[in-house]
């Protein structure tokens, strides 16, 4: 179903635990803060679960990141799901909240978010370990409140573009000033529409251009990895490769990035 | 020193402290368990030494050292993948590792000579192609040629130039590569590419881990 936000929100009372797929509208996260309601994001692996339990509603050869959605909406005990579905996220989303809608007894409940309000990109550009301010900016979509005690920037040696992957075990190869530009660094802006942000990189550090194989961002990935002029495009689906950290690995040193 | 490049078919293997030894091959199905080496490359390389280079690396360490240009492109055919690297202006400019969609090549190439018991020394390069982007999806394809009547000789041709023309685009088609591994010695192969060739043989990663073995070792991980 689609309801505005307000009606969105007034709903809640009725849920003590709700699963989000993509980035909804401030307007929710704060509702659902507010109504102190357990929030479970099912764009993550959150059950041990096949992820072929997924295939009965989803192909096989679909965004990897949606079908854990499905598994985990088909195994965790929720009340609702908000699942984004505008211009910050994909028709695939879309129509799995349609096929999610008719499977599940609970409400899906698509939105909309269109936020521009910027809330800043502190852990995009900071000098910690990729895989700890992807879970933190993760996280974050969990949370309306401000960025308390934001880390400070750092000058970067390499540069991450991308969605956050399904298995963040490729982040370990980057250097901690390693900073995050793409749809990674609108979910930190809380701005996951922002396509001109999205679409930003840095030309002058090398760059690993990822996306989800089967993801519509894969062409936009690739188009600007050719636009950049040294980086390596990358597609991963389930489990990062072998392969795929090879090329990860050689990129890097064979560009004179320190670990 | 011994410096070991482990593919999925064939082991390639030399002793930098033997003066004027020469790499040595052996098929991976009849490598010794016991096998240690100094320095390792190649898929199967982890089991076989504590200090492992990556294939990418390997590859293009032994560009540099064998091709001495600024601007090139190097595609390594295995067994089991392909793999290329662009280097311009003396630098790394693209690469890619294809082991999914490039699945098992070089092994089909090499079990379809067996099998019909060819020569690829007396086949020449057909005009016409398969579209072939994985060995073993491009069989079905030969099969059904030879059920149509297209002789088998032909029809295994026809199988290799598409392998060649799949690995020729997956590189980016250049005007110009340089080929690396054992299908360098295949001249249906290296002449069914639409461009100009550079074989360079099967030792190019052996190459890239001796340049790689005059690095300082990296710290041990902990």
């Amino acid at each position: 179903m689609t309801l505005d936000p307000a009606s969105s929100v007034a709903i809640m009372s009725r849920f003590r635990k709700i699963g989000i797929i993509g980035v909804p509208p401030l307007e929710i996260i704060r509702g659902a803060n507010e109504h102190g309601l357990v929030i479970h994001d099912l764009d993550e692996p959150l059950v041990r679960e096949d992820l072929e339990t997924a295939s009965p509603f989803l192909p096989r050869v679909y965004c990897a990141i949606l079908r854990t959605a499905v598994v985990n909406a088909l195994h965790l005990e929720l009340d609702a799901i908000y699942a984004d579905t505008g211009p910050g996220k994909c028709d695939c989303a879309l129509h799995t909240a349609t096929i999610l809608a008719e499977t599940l007894p609970i409400p899906v409940i698509c939105t909309k978010n269109t936020d521009n309000a910027s809330f800043g990109t502190p852990l995009c550009q900071a000098r910690l370990p990729l895989i700890d301010r992807m879970l933190a900016i993760t996280a974050g979509v969990k949370s309306a409140a401000p960025y308390q005690n934001p880390p400070d920037p750092c000058a970067p040696t390499a540069g991450f573009w991308g969605v956050p992957p399904r298995d963040f075990s490729i982040l370990g190869l980057f250097p901690d000033t390693t900073h995050i530009h793409g749809w990674a660094r609108c979910m930190e802006n809380k701005t996951p529409a922002d396509h001109a942000l999205e679409g930003q990189f840095n030309p002058e550090v090398p760059t690993v251009f990822f996306a989800q194989s089967f993801c519509a961002k894969t062409a936009l990935a690739r188009y600007l990895a050719k636009k950049h002029p040294h980086a390596l495009y990358l597609d991963v689906d389930v489990h990062t490769t072998s392969s795929a950290r090879a090329k990860v690995q050689a990129f890097l040193e064979l560009s004179g990035v320190r670990p | 020193m011994i410096l070991g490049d482990f593919g999925t078919s064939y082991c390639k293997f030399l002793d930098l402290d033997a003066p004027g030894a020469r790499p040595t091959i052996i098929a991976t199905k009849e490598l010794p368990r016991e096998t240690r080496v100094d320095l390792a490359t190649g898929h199967n390389g982890k089991r076989f030494a504590d200090r492992y280079v990556n294939e990418l690396i390997a590859l293009a360490r032994g560009g540099e050292a064998l091709t001495q240009e600024e601007e090139y492109v190097l595609l390594d055919c295995g067994s089991r993948d392909i793999k290329f690297i662009r280097y311009a202006n003396g630098k790394l400019a693209d690469m890619g590792w294809n082991a999914e969609c490039g699945a098992s090549m070089g092994f089909t190439i090499e079990l379809l000579e067996r099998y019909y018991d060819l020569d690829y020394a007396h086949l020449r390069v057909p005009e016409q192609t398969f579209s072939v982007t994985c060995g073993v999806l491009g069989m079905s394809d030969i099969f059904d040629a030879v059920i149509s009547g297209v002789p088998v000789a032909e029809a295994v041709a026809r199988f290799v130039k598409g392998i060649a023309i799949n690995a020729y685009r997956f590189a980016g088609s250049p005007a110009k590569l340089y080929l690396s591994g054992g299908l360098c010695d295949n001249p249906l192969f290296v002449g069914s590419f639409p461009c100009q060739v550079t074989p360079l043989g099967r030792f190019v990663l052996l190459r890239g881990l001796e340049a790689e073995a005059h690095q300082p070792s990296p710290p041990p991980v902990s």
